[in-house]
């Protein structure tokens, strides 16, 4: 398969967890971000929810995502180590390797990036047992990290070794980042890479961004910007990334069609992304085959 | 020159916590008699019964196991079975409540306070795959064993070690591209340092050796080989190794009571070391040639 290294997310469908997982196989993917909600939501319980996914055979790309969580103090530190154990416990009961961390909005957090390092260092010391990485996102309205630049500094501060950073082609493409400070990410410290593309010019506000980022994204190839996404796909990958895509698409108006009708969305994206963009004749080796190739 | 550190800036090796060896090991198995059995012939004997757990004590030289025989009731922590496997380590520390609330602030897992499989005062953090790691500060003027165990009468409660064996370290499987994550967990909570690739001991050279922030033993993290990196991940702990300062009168004495060494092309006795043969249905332990710490206090 050409695109076994990119995959669906269940937050982009509706439906029941199984509804979305199906929908999800028979467009012919093997990997799934999973939404923990979609678990913990599963009206048999988590323990049938991760019985749901285990059973589907797709591999699960990561588990998200972690909000709030760094730069806190105190009991609602406490609070929130308590929600990630939750959270990396379900990870590693779906048999996933990534958790994913998006940077905070709260009003609560320290903009401190030693307090936050710290905090990620802990988290990251918490998922080594259950062999899982932990991929921080950087989100533009965040107070601790607005983008993958930033995110990548304190990851670098952190400096634990399954600790990294998550890229979304959404925040770098509407906030205008140049493409050429995907250059400054270290491929072996960049952990996941979302990918989706949305239908306007251009973003104007940051409210409309965040408007657009939880609305109107659509899948790579459908949107406004093929050739901006094709510059970042491309960056990243001649850069020496090796991890996996992942469709991080929401969008409303495909949370009222047909999950099976928007993984076909997806597919034909998956194809373009490996075909148009990576330019893959071949089946791809798995992530620990090419890492052995590269070094 | 007057002090070595005069001219460079020199780091004091980190050991924040005052790790001083390890106290026991403690292996899960629901054959305790079986293993029993095997631990004899390698010189350790019963000393002291659990006073209401299945659960017992035995010892030589300096080195205590613990055989647990009691179901789990705590989750993601080992249950028995018939094979026996390592489900704990215990490090002595100066304060092991400090060090578990360090180890705790750090990002480690605590297991439910009183909920210890072995009922002992003695606080605990998941390690690897089901095993825990425990700290303990009692270990000079009396034990924890105090406590919870009953001696077994008319045993010596200090048998001699044969060969002057220790403990020597700890062999962990780790999943494929996981020594660096583990390395760093041990060197966080612990204070361990990573050895250069070229130093090794015993004649099981694989992956890295960790080495205590106290200087006493060692965990070796084993990643998977090339055919067997694309199965699925499992971590444990391994085998423990015993050091011993003459392998080769060790090994003899050893086989004279009835333990059996790999003798393959690849893997054999020699004076650097030895590797058993599996028992019980895989468990192993290794011969690594070593000096007590200490400088042969038994």
């Amino acid at each position: 398969m050409i695109f076994r290294d990119i995959g669906m997310a269940t937050a982009s469908l509706v439906g029941s967890l199984e509804t979305k997982l199906a929908a999800v196989r028979s467009a012919g993917f093997s990997q799934v971000m999973i939404a923990a909600a979609d678990v913990v939501s599963h009206p048999g319980g988590t323990a049938a929810g991760v019985r749901a996914v285990r059973a589907s055979g797709l591999e699960v790309t990561g588990v998200e995502a972690l909000r709030d969580f760094e730069g806190l103090e105190r009991q609602l530190h406490a609070y929130k180590v308590d929600v990630a154990k939750a959270m990396l416990e379900i990870c590693a009961d779906l048999g996933g390797r990534l958790l994913l961390v998006e940077a905070s909005t709260s009003k609560h957090a320290s903009a401190d990036p030693a307090a936050i390092a710290r905090d990620l260092a802990k988290l990251a010391v918490l998922a080594v047992p259950l062999g899982i990485r932990v991929a921080y996102k950087g989100q533009p309205w965040s107070r601790t990290a607005r983008d993958f630049r930033q995110a990548a500094d304190i990851v670098l501060r952190a400096n634990v070794p399954n600790l990294g950073v998550a890229v979304d082609a959404f925040d770098v493409l509407a906030s205008g980042v140049p493409l050429d400070d995907l250059d400054i990410l270290d491929p072996d410290q960049t952990f996941l890479v979302q990918v989706s593309d949305y239908m306007w010019q251009e973003v104007r506000s940051a409210e409309e961004q965040a408007v657009t980022a939880t609305h109107f994204r659509v899948f790579p190839g459908e949107g406004a910007h093929s050739e901006a996404l094709s510059e970042f796909i491309s960056r990243l990958d001649t850069n020496g990334y090796v991890g996996n895509y992942s469709f991080d698409v929401y969008n409303d108006d495909f949370l009222q069609m047909p999950p099976e009708v928007v993984s076909v969305r997806a597919r034909r994206a998956a194809v373009w992304l490996a075909e148009t963009v990576l330019r893959r004749a071949l089946p791809v080796p798995n992530v620990e085959r090419l890492r052995a190739l590269r070094s | 020159m007057t002090h070595a550190t005069d001219r460079e800036a020199i780091p004091e090796p980190q050991n924040p916590l005052g790790v001083d060896g390890i106290e026991f090991i403690e292996f899960a198995t629901s054959r305790p008699q079986a293993l029993g059995g095997v631990l004899e012939t390698f010189g350790f004997r019963p000393i002291a019964r659990h006073r209401s757990r299945e659960v017992e004590l035995y010892r030589q030289g300096t080195m205590n196991i613990i055989v647990n025989a009691q179901p789990a009731d705590v989750p993601r922590t080992v249950m028995p079975t018939e094979r026996p496997v390592i489900s704990a380590f215990a490090v002595r520390v100066r304060d092991a409540q400090y060090a578990y609330r360090r180890a705790i602030e750090l990002g480690a897992w605590e297991i439910p306070v009183r909920a210890q499989a072995m009922e002992i005062n003695v606080p605990a953090i998941h390690g690897v795959g089901e095993s825990l790691i425990y700290f303990v500060d009692r270990y000079d003027e009396f034990s924890i064993y105090d406590v919870d165990f009953r001696a077994i009468p008319t045993v010596d409660p200090h048998p001699p070690a044969v060969a002057g064996m220790h403990f020597f370290g700890i062999v962990q499987y780790v999943g494929p591209d996981r020594t660096a994550d583990w390395t760093e967990f041990y060197s966080q909570l612990m204070g361990f340092t990573p050895l250069p690739r070229q130093v090794r001991f015993g004649i099981m050279p694989s992956g890295l050796l960790l080495e205590s922030p106290c200087r006493k033993f060692f965990l070796q993290l084993i990643e998977p080989d090339e055919s067997a990196r694309f199965a699925a991940m499992d971590e444990h702990l391994q085998r423990v190794g015993l050091g011993t300062p003459d392998v080769t009168a060790a090994v003899a004495s050893l086989e004279k009571r009835g333990v059996e060494f790999l003798a393959t092309d690849r893997v054999h006795s020699s004076e650097r070391g030895a590797l058993t043969k599996p028992l019980l249905g895989g468990m192993m332990f290794e011969l690594v040639k070593s000096t007590p710490p200490g400088g042969g206090e038994q």
